[in-house]
């Protein structure tokens, strides 16, 4: 059957292939027509776009979460990052890297190091119950954070001697799976400052004494430091004398490192 | 759909995320994913009933959305129009390939868009959330009749032809016909002649 010559029959088809109703064979026979005739594709783009607002016509449902979850993985698309607060992007990523990495040797190693580092310094054995090796961009180690849950104290080491410009101060950081990040105070200084500002209402931080480069600081255990939903330690650049912002850090990610429960 | 830019403004907004989808910004595609979501499934849903095999549909859609936003000619057709294409598509595919049987529902439209298009004095087409395309189908949708409605109606949202429509309806297959020929006349003349 030609059709070219019939404009009533063409816009019929169309209109009925677009709605749905031309069916079968002769819905098959149309698409054939289709490929070659794009006239008759043009025509059916105007059937289209004036029936397909009838989806419209439903009314709107929200999807649930996970429809976009399982879009994105499918993809295999980076979630938006812009959206996410840089603390969240610092945790998920990290908490990619390290369980590609393998995170049962890679705590293996930390204890290890630990043990080795911590053993002849302690006038007593401590106990060690977490365990942070803080790794740089190009994944050095950099600092070596336990803590000591039984005597409540906390170690810090630099493993790599870092420069810090004068007007600047690194701070430590436990960041939780959820919420901001808490902070333990400020490292690498010859004096560590001690962080008084109020934390959203919340009484004055602890006092974190001294944590120079070039030897192990033990202090006192922050009470926010541990727990099971800390995931990640991270040192930040911030201002001379630590973040402005009371609810997280302000400057750059500098070294991070899953805080291990041993 | 967002409410606080009027419709036209977001199909001009929709547009410009699919073309960049087509370029790959994944940030775009979760923008148009955001603003025309709860549209489609609320379609998906329409035609599914039931929950999960509308999530099934929207998922598909916006897989194939992602995958072909390239091939998307804005000039033929509005990027609204040319999702919901992709859903009814998935959504009639799925019902074909799965043989699910769907509760056919010969209301056709939800509640408040079936009175708007009863009498579009008491219920404003233009308060309904839909895009100016949808309103100005909706317009001319009121001035057809109510049979005539239906039949179309169903036809779209369940893939019936003209005999199956014919059986749903307790009409004869003719009656069917003509009343969705002169149906599709009628909104055609009337969409050409603008919005009101």
């Amino acid at each position: 059957m030609n059709i070219r010559n019939k404009p009533a029959l063409r816009d019929k088809l169309a209109a009925e292939y677009s709605l749905g109703t031309l069916k079968g064979a002769a819905r098959r026979r149309f698409e054939g027509w289709l490929h070659n005739d794009a006239d008759l594709r043009r025509l059916t783009a105007q059937w289209q776009a004036r029936l397909m607002p009838l989806g419209e016509f439903a009314s709107d449902v929200k999807p649930p979460q996970h429809v976009w979850r399982t879009i994105e993985q499918r993809l295999r698309l980076k979630p938006a990052m812009a959206s996410v607060a840089p603390w969240r992007r610092w945790l998920s990523d990290s908490l990619d890297f390290w369980r590609n990495l393998g995170l049962v040797s890679t705590a293996m190693a930390s204890v290890l190091v630990a043990v080795l580092l911590f053993k002849s310094l302690a006038p007593i054995t401590p106990e060690i119950a977490y365990v942070a090796t803080l790794t740089d961009e190009k994944s050095q180690a950099v600092m070596l954070v336990t803590a000591d849950t039984a005597h409540r104290n906390m170690a810090v080491k630099f493993v790599l001697p870092q420069a810090v410009a004068a007007d600047k101060s690194l701070e430590l950081w436990a960041v939780p799976k959820s919420g901001a990040p808490r902070s333990l105070g400020l490292v690498g200084e010859r004096q560590v400052a001690t962080l008084h500002r109020d934390d959203n209402g919340a009484a004055p931080r602890d006092v974190f004494g001294l944590v120079p480069q070039d030897q192990v600081a033990t202090v006192k255990l922050p009470e926010h430091a541990t727990g099971p939903d800390v995931a990640l330690l991270a040192v930040t650049l911030e201002p001379k004398g630590g973040s402005p912002n009371p609810n997280g850090p302000t400057g750059p990610i500098l070294y991070k490192g899953p805080w291990i429960k041993i | 759909m967002a409410t606080s830019s009027p419709p036209d403004v977001l199909q001009a907004q929709m547009k410009t995320w699919l073309l960049a989808t087509g370029r790959q910004d994944s940030a775009a595609f979760r923008a148009l994913y955001d603003a025309a979501s709860a549209k489609l499934f609320g379609f998906a849903l329409r035609i599914l009933i039931k929950h999960e095999l509308a999530e099934e549909v929207l998922q598909e859609s916006f897989v194939s959305i992602w995958n072909n936003a390239a091939s998307y000619q804005s000039q033929l057709s509005a990027p609204m129009t040319w999702m919901a294409t992709i859903v009814r598509n998935k959504a009639f595919d799925l019902l074909r390939r799965a043989d699910h049987a769907v509760e056919i529902d010969s209301e056709g439209f939800d509640q408040e868009v079936m009175q708007a298009l009863e009498d579009p004095a008491a219920t404003p087409i233009e308060a309904l959330q839909m895009s100016g395309d949808a309103k100005a189908l909706a317009h001319c949708f009121a001035t057809i009749e109510g049979q005539h409605r239906q039949v179309i109606a169903l036809a779209f949202y369940h893939d019936l032809s003209h005999s199956e429509v014919a059986n749903q309806m307790a009409l004869p297959i003719g009656t069917v016909k003509t009343w969705i020929r002169r149906g599709l006349e009628r909104l055609k003349n009337c969409l050409s002649k603008g919005t009101l």
